[in-house]
């Protein structure tokens, strides 16, 4: 059984914000307009943050993609009341939809803030609609959503591999966000096989994971910038 | 009973008992039969090409079905169409190399944006008011023919003008041939962040009027001089990959990167050492590390050949650029002029950069050439870690074009001017792809020129300040719906013609534009006979004379497949670089930049930049780049003025209160943004928004930094200089909810809500 995990070199990444766009683009997220954006509802399941340090002219910024870290851990969890938020087999922190009734515990458990809750109903202006990807549902007013690590994905990879037989390669499986990025910041895959790429990268003396000591066992390593060692 | 008449069957029969049966409106929805064949829930990938910046990224797009609504007959109803779901970068094309940016991510919403012009249109009511009726495709068609029909029977071809976007492709190939074949001056291809300084700085010292390919894989070093060349500067994708593998892609080896600018871009954030240089004196710091270079003997002065004799006292060591001198202009210190400098000759192979608001200057020329000069000093050019310029197709060599040389395009200020400087206010204007209404400074008068045209044709989609004034639209089809093709003028090391054919049906009752000029040069009294009937048998023809990439299949065919054309171009074939002369023997030196406003009355410099989600403001009108999380402030939906703490203390301003922004041209107001990462005397503001007519998702939201931006220009090419006005900034009050921003706080604060 796999275990899928991610990297993310802060070396290579340079803050262009394409796997935000790409990850609305492959999972229907809905935009929410000006209004609800200030209310603080705009929902992007993957944000590049900024850590300003110092003042002018000694100034520095570092860019960092947060994403669910798909903790072994995982806060979200034991707090839902229906199951909702629940551990895949192989290893995702999934969100059921239809189980999820909305009680935000889940968002107030999780300490990298990366839940967003529908406080309405999707809506596209026709015909934006015609872009809405077939593998992704679409969620209603009530429900939490979050990064999946692309499962649709996932599951269409292990399914067509089944079909012709084989076993899966390393990298043959890229969701949204690590398809787009230009400088392959990002990589995913298998962390249970010691030679793929996201396995070699996570073991790097670079390496740490985010908000380690809280307990959550995050999938997601980070490879500092050389220069912040 | 084949598949397509049992559909048929049940189709009527299941829409008849749903008729039959119950009220509801949802059940009464009539499905047409589809016009292609479509197997539901199966994705294809078909390529294409970016349409959204001039660096033409390959795309390869998920095609799979989707219900459209659509009326046939008059019968409104849906139909299951192929349809565009994805885009990603091309994973083999030579530029972007499966990588895409977050703009060209949102491409796909110029496809299916809902307020897309869907069918010709004809002005009714007052020019501007916005108001328009439809019209037949065979109606505008023959509107335009009188028009120009008119202009050829009073001998003044020459006062049609047109406006077109910049870069080169078949498509502007094309317009060219149909304004020189009618006899009217070259398109006007203004472009706010146009490089257009850089281009000559290039043809001066390299014989290359090009934007250059830098060679960021390779490179140890990179020395960039404020060019944004991961956000938004010549090919961001293509130098992204670069500088992925620059960091990383190496073992053992990890380049480094100073960036130059005063106020902290996207790019310059990721730098190993950030150095802040007084604006407009980012040219003297370059001769300054080019001064120590020499008087250490790091580097052979004669390694900069041409380049170098273009510097005034280049020979002499440059003396004038003694660090001493040097920090006295731009602020950097004679220690760390020293340092970076044997940084840069010491680390090979180095590369240095220059773009974006360095050469926003009146002294924009000079500081470009410094550059050059150190580069070449650096003994990079064409080598690996270096600068090269890519080989580019020749259209008109490649279709044996035989037409006449068109006339000079007038500029954009001179057109604007008085209306003197081609002979008289253009009769007939045609726009496709550009909107100087609202990317020029309010000085140069465009926008009243072009009220002044009697006649305005746009081929726009969308409505904004520039085609609102148009007389009739002829709306183009989307580039996921016709032929999209782009000849990257930099980003790859090898000659590279992107090209595709339609991803998807048209949505609309759009027509292609080349297809559309064509019509109308077989329509008039005087055809202008071109040698191809339609659009793809000029790209036919153009890529037939292409080198084959396998021997059993053309070059036309393997392109279409691939989504290019990549390869080594015959020298008959390779589009010669028009380049204007220096004169000999002339020398350049750094003069003082010239601002606008004085220091006194006006004490900040004030520095519009491209924003990293909208360019020039070109793509404000796409929702998913409105809700994207600005990379430096997170800021969305919004316009705002980035300050130095230090001022802002000083001026009482906080967070989100609202600013003024004065200049000589006018005054504007929009929200403070208060960050570490810019200069105490600089304020800046993203290019994008502040539309007036834009779309429902851009329209009316935040402010134009244009308006208050003066029309000093770079005076060899007339470009604007951007970056060259002062302004003075008061707070006028508290937040008043227009800046939203992403990052900070509690995620939900309804009550902090506007």
């Amino acid at each position: 059984m796999p275990r899928w995990g991610m990297a993310a070199d802060l070396d290579r990444c340079n803050g262009c914000g394409a796997c935000v766009v790409a990850c609305h683009a492959e999972n229907n997220i809905s935009t929410v307009g000006p209004d609800q954006a200030a209310m603080g509802r705009a929902k992007h399941w993957l944000r590049v943050e900024r850590y300003w340090e110092g003042d002018f002219p000694d100034v520095r910024l570092k860019f960092r993609p947060v994403m669910c870290q798909h903790c072994d851990n995982a806060p979200c969890e034991p707090v839902c009341p229906t199951y909702a938020s629940h551990h895949t087999e192989d290893g995702l922190n999934a969100q059921v939809y239809n189980r999820c009734i909305g009680t935000r515990y889940c968002a107030n458990a999780c300490p990298y803030n990366v839940r967003f809750f529908d406080f309405f109903n999707p809506s596209w202006d026709k015909p934006l609609h015609l872009q809405l990807n077939p593998d992704v549902s679409l969620r209603e007013v009530g429900v939490m959503e979050k990064c999946t690590f692309c499962v649709q994905r996932i599951r269409a990879a292990q399914t067509q591999v089944k079909a012709e037989g084989r076993g899966l390669r390393d990298g043959e499986i890229q969701p949204a966000c690590v398809q787009s990025c230009a400088p392959r910041a990002l990589a995913f895959g298998d962390l249970e096989d010691p030679e793929s790429e996201v396995s070699r990268l996570s073991r790097s003396p670079r390496g740490s994971k985010l908000l380690e000591d809280v307990g959550t066992q995050p999938k997601v390593a980070y490879l500092a910038r050389l220069s912040d060692v | 009973m084949d598949r397509r008449a049992f559909i048929k069957l049940t189709a009527v029969t299941g829409t008849s008992a749903a008729l039959a049966s119950c009220g509801n409106p949802e059940n009464q929805i009539i499905r047409f039969l589809p016009a292609e064949d479509i197997v539901p829930g199966v994705a294809v990938w078909k390529p294409s090409v970016c349409p959204l910046c001039r660096a033409g990224c390959g795309l390869t797009v998920r095609v799979m079905d989707a219900e459209a609504d659509v009326v046939r007959d008059g019968q409104p109803g849906i139909v299951r169409i192929s349809a565009a779901k994805k885009l990603e970068g091309a994973p083999e094309h030579p530029l972007n190399r499966g990588g895409l940016c977050a703009r060209g991510q949102a491409a796909i919403q110029v496809t299916y944006h809902p307020d897309r012009i869907t069918q010709p249109l004809k002005r009714v009511g007052e020019r501007g008011g916005g108001r328009y009726e439809a019209i037949s495709w065979d109606e505008a068609i023959s509107e335009v023919v009188l028009r120009l029909n008119a202009l050829e029977t009073s001998g003044s071809q020459r006062s049609l003008a047109f406006f077109a976007r910049s870069g080169a492709s078949h498509r502007e190939a094309l317009l060219r041939q149909f304004l020189a074949r009618f006899g009217a001056p070259a398109p006007i291809t203004y472009e706010l962040f146009g490089d257009l300084v850089l281009r000559r700085a290039n043809g001066l010292s390299f014989g290359r009027e090009q934007l250059p390919t830098v060679d960021l894989a390779n490179a140890r070093h990179v020395l960039s001089f404020g060019a944004d060349f991961l956000g938004t500067w010549n090919s961001p994708v293509a130098q992204s990959v670069g500088y992925g593998q620059m960091r990383r892609g190496r073992p053992g080896v990890r380049g480094s990167f100073v960036q130059v600018e005063s106020r902290m871009s996207q790019t310059g954030a990721n730098a190993d050492e950030w150095v802040p240089a007084r604006p407009g004196t980012e040219g003297v710091l370059a001769l300054g590390f080019a001064h120590v270079i020499m008087a250490e003997k790091l580097l052979p002065a004669s390694n900069a050949g041409s380049a170098g004799r273009l510097i005034g006292g280049w020979n002499e060591g440059l003396a004038d650029y003694a660090p001493q001198r040097v920090e006295e202009i731009t602020g950097v210190s004679v220690a760390r002029i020293g340092r970076l400098a044997r940084q840069f000759a010491q680390s090979r192979p180095a590369v240095a950069i220059v773009g974006g608001p360095p050469l926003a200057h009146s002294n924009g020329l000079f500081t470009a050439l410094a550059v050059n000069a150190l580069n070449t000093l650096a003994g990079n050019m064409g080598q690996p870690g270096g600068i090269s310029f890519t080989p580019q197709l020749d259209v008109s060599a490649a279709v044996k074009a035989d037409g006449p040389a068109g006339a000079a395009a007038p500029t954009l200020a001179q057109l604007a001017g008085d209306g003197t400087a081609s002979g008289s206010t253009p009769q007939v204007l045609f726009v496709d792809g550009a909107n100087p209404v609202f990317t020029t400074p309010p000085a140069w008068g465009v926008r009243e020129a072009v009220e002044k045209v009697p006649y305005i044709v746009s081929f726009g989609s969308f409505l904004d300040e520039t085609s609102v004034l148009a007389d009739l639209i002829l709306p183009d089809h989307s580039f996921l719906e016709s032929w999209a093709e782009a000849l990257p003028e930099s980003g790859a090391n090898v000659s590279v013609a992107s090209v595709a054919p339609a991803v998807m049906r048209p949505l609309y009752d759009t027509r292609a534009m080349p297809d559309v000029l064509l019509d109308i040069g077989r329509r008039l009294q005087r055809p202008l006979n071109f040698p191809w009937q339609t659009f793809d048998e000029m790209l036919a023809a153009s890529f037939g004379a292409l080198r084959p990439a396998t021997a059993d299949v053309d070059a036309w065919t393997d392109a279409q497949g691939k989504g290019m054309w990549s390869g080594t171009l015959p020298a008959a074939l390779t589009r010669q670089s028009e380049t204007t002369p220096g004169a000999p023997g002339l020398t350049y030196a750094f003069e003082a930049p010239r601002f606008d406003g004085d220091a006194e009355q006006y004490p900040f410099h004030f520095l519009p930049y491209p924003s990293s989600t909208f360019l020039d403001g070109s793509l404000a009108h796409l929702p998913w780049l409105q809700e994207m999380p600005d990379p430096l402030t997170s800021a969305m939906w919004s316009s705002w003025i980035e300050i130095n703490p230090a001022t802002a203390e000083r001026l009482a301003i906080g967070e989100g209160d609202v600013v003024e922004v004065a200049s000589t041209q006018g005054t504007i107001r929009s929200a403070a943004v208060i960050t570490p990462g810019i200069a105490p005397d600089i304020v800046a503001m993203p290019m994008g928004q502040g539309h007036r007519f834009f779309t429902r998702y851009a329209s009316g939201r935040g402010a134009n930094p244009m308006e208050v931006v003066a029309a000093v220009t770079e005076p060899t090419t007339g470009a604007l200089a951007w970056a060259a006005t002062r302004v003075r900034i008061s707070r006028v009050g508290p937040p008043d909810g227009r800046l939203i921003l992403f990052a900070g706080g509690i995620r939900e604060n309804v009550g902090q809500g506007r």
